[in-house]
C-alpha cells in the first residue's frame, strides 16, 4: 500500500442477517484528496461507512487507515486513529447545548487548551454557532444544525472526515453552501470521503470517485475519467 | 401535637422516604436512558445493599470498630464498601442478564431482569443466616450519642439523629450524581449514549464503558439506599426489594422516564402522596399505597410522559 493512500478497503464483504450487503468492495481514498462514493438509495453506501466505523461485521477483506489495519475494530478506536464523521441526518444531540455538542466531537481529546483552540477554529468557520453556543441544539434551524454537525466533525482534528449524504433534506441554496464548506475543509488539508446520491455536485469537488450498486463497486477512477465514461454519463447525467 | 407539628412530621417522613425513592428512581431512569431497558432486578440490588450494609456492621462490630475514635471512619467505610460492592455487582448483573439478550426484543430483557431479581432474592433467603426472617438494622448514630438522647425535638416533633443521616447523605449523593452527569466527560458520554447511542459511538464514546459506569452508579445508589432504608425502618428483609422496585420505577415514570431530575421529583411526589394520605385519610396508612399508585395511574392516563418528559420516548 502506497503512503499517499489514507483509507483503503480491500475485498470487503459484510453480512446483515442472511443478506450480503457489501460484496468484495475495494476502494482507495488518497491522502489529502477528496474521494466520493456515489450510488442510489439502498446501494450499500451506509453499510460501507458502518464497515469503516466498525459498526457492522466484516466477514471478508481488510480495511486499512493511515497504514494500520482497522478491520472490525471498535468504533472509538477508529475515531482515535483520526476518522471523523458527519452522519446522515446530522445526528446532533438534540438536548445538549451547541457547546456540549461540539465538545462531543472532541470526546477523545483530553488536553483542555487543545479543545479551546478547536472551538475557536470551528467558530471561525461558523460564527453563527458562537452566537448560539449556549442554545439547546434541538432548537436550532435546519441549516444551523448542519453547521453544528460539520463543526462537531471538525472538533477531533481528524485526518479524514466522512460526509454521509450531506445534501439530504437541505434546500438547494444550503446544499451549494455545504459543498463549498466541504471543499474549503479539504483545501485546508483534511482528507474527505464524501458519500452522496448527488453525483454531479459531488464529482465537482472530488478528485476520485466510486460508484456503488447493489453492494458492488461498478466503476471507479479519477473524476475526469468518470465524467468521460459513457456508462456513467448515461446512468447518472443522462 | 398541634397541627403545625403534625404537618412537620408528615413532611419529614415524606422527605425521608422521598430521598430513598428518588435514589432508586435515578437508577431506573439511567438504565432506561442508556440501554432502553427496565431493569427489574434493581429493587433487589437495593435489598442487597441493605444486607451488605448489615454484614459490614456485624463485621465491624466483631472487630470492635463500632465506637470510639475510629467510628467516623467506620461509618464512612460502611457506606463506601456497600456502594463499591453493589456497584460492581450491578456491572456483573448487567453482563449476566442484560447484555446476552441485548439483540432480542425489549420484552426479553424485562423477563431476564425479573428472573435475576427472583434469583437474587431467593439467594439471600436461602444463604444468608436465617435469611427468611426479618433482621434488626442497628442505629448507626447511636454510639456517637451514647448516654444522651437518641432523638431531638423541633417544634414538638421528635427526630432521631439517624433520620438526619438519611436525609444528609441522600441529598448529598443526589447532588454529587447530578453534577457528575452534567459536568464531567463521562457524564457527557452517558447523556450522549442516552440521546443517540450510535452517534455517540461515532464521536468516539466507548459504549461498553458507559454502560458499565451507568450500572455501577445506578446500582451503588440502590445499595446505599438499602442502608438508608434499614436506618429508616430499623429492619430489613429479603423481599424488601420487590415493593422498592415497583415504587422506584413508578417514581421514575411519574417524573418522566429517562430524565434524572424527573426521577428525583417523582420520588418526592410519590413519598409525599403516601405521607399525606397516611395522615389525612381515615385509616390512611392502610390506604396510602392505594392513593400513591392512584396518582401513578392518573399520570399514565393524562400525562404518560411524566412531569419532565417531553414525549414518551425522550431520554436523559
Amino acid at each position: 500500500m502506497s503512503e499517499d493512500i489514507l483509507l483503503e478497503l480491500s475485498n470487503v464483504t459484510t453480512v446483515y442477517g442472511r443478506n450480503k450487503m457489501l460484496l468484495d468492495v475495494s476502494l482507495q481514498v488518497p491522502n489529502g484528496k477528496c474521494a466520493c462514493l456515489l450510488g442510489s438509495n439502498g446501494s450499500g453506501k451506509s453499510t460501507l461507512i458502518k464497515a469503516v466505523m466498525g459498526l457492522v461485521k466484516i466477514v471478508e477483506g481488510t480495511i486499512r487507515f493511515d497504514g494500520k489495519d482497522i478491520t472490525g475494530q471498535r468504533t472509538y478506536r477508529a475515531v482515535r486513529k483520526g476518522i471523523s464523521i458527519v452522519p446522515e441526518g446530522k445526528r446532533i444531540f438534540p438536548k445538549m447545548t451547541v457547546l456540549e455538542n461540539l465538545r462531543m466531537g472532541a470526546f477523545t481529546e483530553k488536553k483542555q487548551n487543545e479543545i479551546q483552540n478547536r472551538f475557536e477554529q470551528v467558530f471561525e468557520h461558523f460564527p453563527r454557532l458562537k452566537d448560539r453556543s449556549h442554545q439547546i441544539a434541538g432548537t436550532l434551524s435546519g441549516g444551523e444544525q448542519s453547521m453544528l454537525a460539520i463543526g462537531r466533525g471538525l472538533m477531533s482534528d481528524p485526518k479524514m472526515i466522512i460526509f454521509d449524504e450531506p445534501s439530504l433534506g437541505l434546500a438547494p441554496v444550503l446544499v451549494q453552501q455545504t459543498f463549498e464548506i466541504i471543499h474549503r475543509i479539504n483545501e485546508s488539508g483534511v482528507t474527505i470521503f464524501l458519500v452522496e446520491q448527488n453525483a454531479h455536485l459531488s464529482l465537482s469537488i472530488s478528485d476520485v470517485g466510486y460508484f456503488l450498486q447493489k453492494g458492488k463497486i461498478i466503476a471507479g477512477g479519477t473524476t475526469e475519467e468518470l465524467k468521460a465514461s459513457d456508462f456513467i454519463q448515461a446512468a447518472y447525467f443522462g | 401535637m398541634g397541627t403545625e407539628a403534625v404537618i412537620i412530621q408528615i413532611l419529614l417522613n415524606g422527605f425521608m422516604l422521598g430521598v430513598q425513592y428518588a435514589l432508586i428512581a435515578v437508577g431506573f431512569t439511567l438504565f432506561f436512558g442508556v440501554l432502553d431497558i427496565i431493569n427489574f432486578s434493581h429493587g433487589d440490588v437495593f435489598m442487597l445493599g441493605a444486607f451488605v450494609g448489615l454484614t459490614l456492621i456485624n463485621l465491624f462490630t466483631k472487630l470492635g470498630w463500632m465506637g470510639g475514635g475510629i467510628y467516623p471512619l467506620t461509618l464512612f467505610m460502611i457506606f463506601f464498601f456497600c456502594m463499591l460492592i453493589t456497584g460492581f455487582l450491578g456491572i456483573l448483573f448487567e453482563r449476566f442478564a442484560v447484555k446476552p439478550v441485548s439483540e432480542s426484543p425489549p420484552l426479553m430483557s424485562l423477563l431476564a431482569t425479573l428472573g435475576l431479581a427472583i434469583a437474587i432474592r431467593e439467594a439471600v433467603r436461602l444463604f444468608y443466616p436465617m435469611g427468611s426472617e426479618s433482621k434488626r438494622f442497628p442505629e448507626l448514630l447511636a454510639p456517637i450519642f451514647a448516654g444522651t438522647s437518641k432523638a431531638f425535638e423541633i417544634k414538638g416533633v421528635l427526630l432521631r439523629y439517624d433520620t438526619l443521616l438519611i436525609f444528609g447523605i441522600g441529598v448529598a449523593v443526589i447532588i454529587v450524581v447530578s453534577l457528575y452527569i452534567n459536568k464531567t466527560m463521562i457524564g457527557l458520554g452517558i447523556r450522549a449514549v442516552a440521546q443517540d447511542s450510535e452517534a455517540a459511538m461515532m464521536m468516539g464514546v466507548n459504549r461498553d464503558m458507559v454502560v458499565d459506569v451507568t450500572f455501577f452508579i445506578g446500582s451503588a445508589l440502590a445499595g446505599l439506599t438499602g442502608i438508608l432504608n434499614g436506618l429508616f425502618y430499623n429492619t430489613v428483609i429479603f423481599d424488601m426489594g420487590a415493593m422498592a422496585a415497583v415504587i422506584g420505577f413508578s417514581a421514575a415514570v411519574i417524573g418522566g422516564l429517562g430524565n434524572i431530575y424527573g426521577a428525583i421529583i417523582g420520588g418526592f411526589v410519590f413519598a409525599l402522596t403516601q405521607a399525606f394520605s397516611a395522615a389525612f385519610i381515615p385509616r390512611g396508612s392502610e390506604y396510602m399505597d392505594v392513593v400513591a399508585f392512584g396518582v401513578l395511574i392518573i399520570f399514565l392516563v393524562f400525562k404518560p410522559s411524566g412531569i419532565l418528559g417531553e414525549k414518551m420516548h425522550e431520554r436523559v
